[in-house]
């Protein structure tokens, strides 16, 4: 595969896509993963509308609202990070990237809460259809924050020690790769789950 | 062959062909019971047929994998196998515990050979592809311990490359996953959970680890490509494999109790399950075009790629035939099933154990870089054989299974399983024609290692 | 100049994505092991079904048969053949008492196994149990 390559003002080489490309084949096939599960959510909605749209009533709107807006802003923390690094600014691309964590932090938080509360009015996988897809997607996605949290975590360490420059800062642009792949399946997540009637 | 020590691979693969051979004609046995129902009855009854022919052909594979490893990791390691008489002596105890085995299910009944080896003492008897006594089950493990060990402080104390890591990591998967196989609880949901935790994580998990740490070794020595790009892209397909293939082990959880969230997770993962084949596919065919030279072993270049292909259709395109859970529901436990068994076994695991067999017997037999022009010619016959053989065998039972859903499941009135089994029997005859031509591509096979033994080396033909 | 496409990447992949992959499989695993009481009608398991299961495996029956669909495709379904022989234990041990030691001519035949009273009674009653599991409604019907 060809990467296209341009040179900014700064000299240096930006590449499109960004990042690893191992990272994008890995994206793609997480991205069908989440297609194929939106897809068959949809389908079985189509099938059930009244009883999705019954136990969507239930769901807390307003904690997935701040969960929404703490992924967006961490995906802008993390444009920043990547902005930094491509200055060469590796401390404060640490900082960004620690900003960015911290609303990983904010949405598992969140997330736990909600599911605090699911469970202790005793519902499961096996409750009806909508939970299943509901716990199952949100869950598959929450674990996904996780590993993005992990994978960031990994970029802002090696970030600190200087591991990165303006000529090499692949790791960053991976690791955002990632990270904003997981705020985008949410922005679908979101009102697919949560708000379309 | 670069290293003394990589020599013990050769008796695991002439006993991994002996088994092979087996294999076929209990194969053709139970074929032949399918339409004659009263063949070799009581002697041999369908059931005895039936482990002789699955239990032979995971023994032989095992006994492939071991051979590919005792031949690959000298070589990758850049040193000596740790301790080439473990090597041999744990293959003389493989094999006369599989030979007992076998000699046990043929010559008493399997009830007293349950008996005789005290299954009721830890029972994991009778359950499908697991029927070894137990004792023989634990010389399994034995015997994977001390071939792990062999093979890990060869790795241990020489250079460890991605081939040698992934390989390991599958053959360490394969030995821990096989400790299921002690699990055997009353609660039939339970075991059949479990159970599958050794047979689907075992060929739709760590077995594709080693399939694609063989495939990328053989792929370095016959094309040259550099060993940075096969080694990358090993790691991204078995990746796939296993991101598609842990949680498409839910595709075994539609209908046997358990909840039923797995018929969508099952469903959803193994729809991806064909993409780790295809890529494999892609990335042999790729490879290839991109040599840097011909090798002159042109039979275990087509070897290598057709076990891209086969696998991919095999496991790939006939596994996602029924997968989905709404079709399942209709195919499961049915001549479709036998399909993809059939395709998906040769396509992975057969034919790349033929492939590094292939790549590795001839330099084991002393000569420099392949055997004759005439032997590979043979070779390469026996390629085709048993492939298209293979190929027609897979349509025949898709065919009678595609009937036997319809009158047995599908249809306003559905019929009896033995009526129905009447109906198809023309396929079945079939079957065992296609079966009679794989016996004369594994005969063909066979031949090409004693036939053109004096000729020259074949040559590198000049690229056009 | 940079590695568009590094192996080192390739290899965090496979091992963060396994791992990842194996913890859902785990997790999901815990969820069906908490759902199965509900669902695998594990309060008819008795003496008699662990001793019918014991048989089932000790003469291979999974050699020929399926049970809920898992096995070889030679003989008939037996995970709802209590249903289909009618909720009669009787009849299932009918059957099997009754077969020719040497086979049916031209045909498939089971084997005469030479079960007592209470070894076929074990294995009517663990076939039983089997029909009572709860198989989110396979077989599609009564043929198996």
């Amino acid at each position: 595969m060809t990467a296209l390559t341009q040179t900014n003002p700064a000299g240096q080489l930006n590449r499109y896509p960004p990042g690893d490309l191992a990272i994008w084949i890995f994206i793609l096939a997480e991205l069908a993963v989440f297609a194929i599960f939106f897809a068959t959510y949809a389908f079985t909605r189509m099938n059930n509308v009244e009883l999705f749209n019954q136990f969507q009533q239930h769901l807390d709107r307003d904690a997935a609202l701040i969960n929404t807006l703490a992924l967006i802003t961490s995906s802008y923390f993390v444009v920043r990070a990547v902005a930094a690094i491509r200055e060469g600014a590796s401390q404060i691309c640490v900082r960004w990237l620690l900003a960015a964590l911290g609303m990983g932090v904010l949405f598992l938080a969140v997330k736990s809460a909600e599911y605090g509360h699911h469970f202790s009015a005793g519902i499961n996988l096996s409750t009806n259809s909508f939970y299943m897809f509901y716990l199952s997607l949100t869950f598959f996605h929450f674990m996904h924050v996780i590993m993005g949290m992990v994978i960031l975590a990994a970029v802002a360490l090696k970030a600190r020690r200087g591991g990165y420059s303006i000529e090499d800062h692949t790791g960053v642009e991976t690791g955002a790769s990632y990270w904003h792949m997981v705020d985008l399946v949410w922005l679908i997540l979101f009102p697919l789950v949560y708000v379309m009637h | 062959m670069q290293y003394q020590s990589q020599a013990v691979a050769k008796p695991y693969f002439i006993a991994a062909i002996g088994l092979f051979v087996l294999q076929i004609l209990f194969g053709l046995i139970m074929g032949l019971q399918y339409v004659v129902g009263d063949f070799l009855f009581p002697e041999i009854p369908f059931n005895v047929a039936r482990m002789v022919h699955t239990n032979a052909l995971i023994i032989w594979l095992l006994m492939g994998f071991m051979g590919a490893a005792y031949y690959l990791v000298p070589e990758e390691s850049e040193t000596e196998l740790f301790s080439p008489r473990l090597a041999l002596v744990t293959f003389w105890v493989f094999l006369a515990a599989a030979v007992l085995t076998v000699a046990g299910y043929l010559l008493v009944p399997y009830a007293t050979l349950a008996e005789l080896t005290g299954n009721h003492l830890l029972p994991t008897m009778g359950r499908e592809f697991l029927e070894q006594p137990t004792i023989t089950k634990i010389g399994i493990v034995v015997v994977a311990l001390a071939f792990i060990f062999n093979v890990g402080m060869t790795v241990l104390k020489g250079r460890k490359t991605a081939i040698n890591l992934v390989l390991l990591l599958g053959l360490v998967g394969l030995a821990v996953l096989f400790l299921f196989s002690f699990y055997n609880p009353t609660n039939l949901v339970l075991d059949k959970y479990y159970w599958w935790w050794v047979v689907h994580l075992w060929v739709e998990g760590v077995w594709e680890l080693i399939l694609g740490a063989i495939l990328a070794f053989v792929l370095i020595k016959v094309t040259g490509v550099d060993r940075e790009v096969i080694e990358k892209w090993l790691y991204i397909i078995i990746a796939m494999a296993l991101i598609s293939g842990i949680i498409g082990t839910g595709h075994h959880y539609f209908w046997i109790g358990v909840p039923e969230y797995w018929q969508w997770w099952g469903s959803i993962f193994s729809a991806l399950e064909p993409l780790p084949f295809f890529m494999m596919t892609v990335f042999a065919f790729n490879m290839v075009n991109r040599r840097r030279r011909n090798h002159p072993n042109r039979a275990a270049v087509l070897w290598a790629l057709g076990t891209a292909v086969m696998a991919f259709l095999g496991a790939g395109v006939w596994g996602f035939l029924h997968t989905l859970s709404p079709v399942n529901y209709y195919t499961h436990g049915t001549q479709i099933t036998a399909a993809h068994g059939h395709m998906s076994f040769y396509g992975a695991y057969v034919m790349i154990v033929l492939t590094i067999i292939s790549y590795a017997m001839p330099l084991l037999r002393g000569r420099k870089v392949a055997a004759s022009n005439k032997s590979q010619v043979l070779e390469m016959w026996s390629f085709w054989l048993m492939t298209v053989a293979m190929v027609f065998i897979t349509f025949f039972l898709t065919a009678a299974g595609i009937l036997q859903v319809h009158m047995q499941r599908v249809m306003d009135k559905p019929l009896p399983f033995m009526y129905v089994q009447d109906q198809i029997a023309l396929f079945y005859w079939l079957r065992e024609g296609a079966g009679l031509v794989f016996l004369i591509g594994l005969i063909v096979y066979i031949a090409s290692f004693f036939i053109g033994n004096n000729e020259p080396e074949a040559e590198v033909v000049p690229s056009t | 100049m940079n590695e568009v496409f590094t192996k080192s990447m390739a290899r965090n992949i496979f091992y963060g994505g396994s791992l990842f992959f194996i913890l859902l499989f785990l997790g999901l695993t815990f969820d069906t092991t908490r759902q199965l009481p509900k669902l695998d009608n594990r309060q008819a398991i008795t003496d008699k079904v662990a001793l019918g299961k014991a048989l089932w495996e000790e003469n291979n029956c999974i050699g020929c048969h399926t049970l809920l669909g898992e096995g070889a495709y030679f003989a008939p379904e037996l995970g709802n053949i209590y249903k289909r022989f009618g909720n009669n234990k009787a009849a299932i041990k009918g059957f099997i008492m009754s077969r020719p030691k040497d086979g049916i001519p031209g045909r498939r035949s089971m084997p005469q196994f030479n079960f007592t009273d209470e070894e076929l009674d074990a294995i009517a009653e663990f076939l039983k149990y089997s029909s009572e599991i709860n198989t989110a409604g396979w077989p599609p019907n009564i043929q198996g």
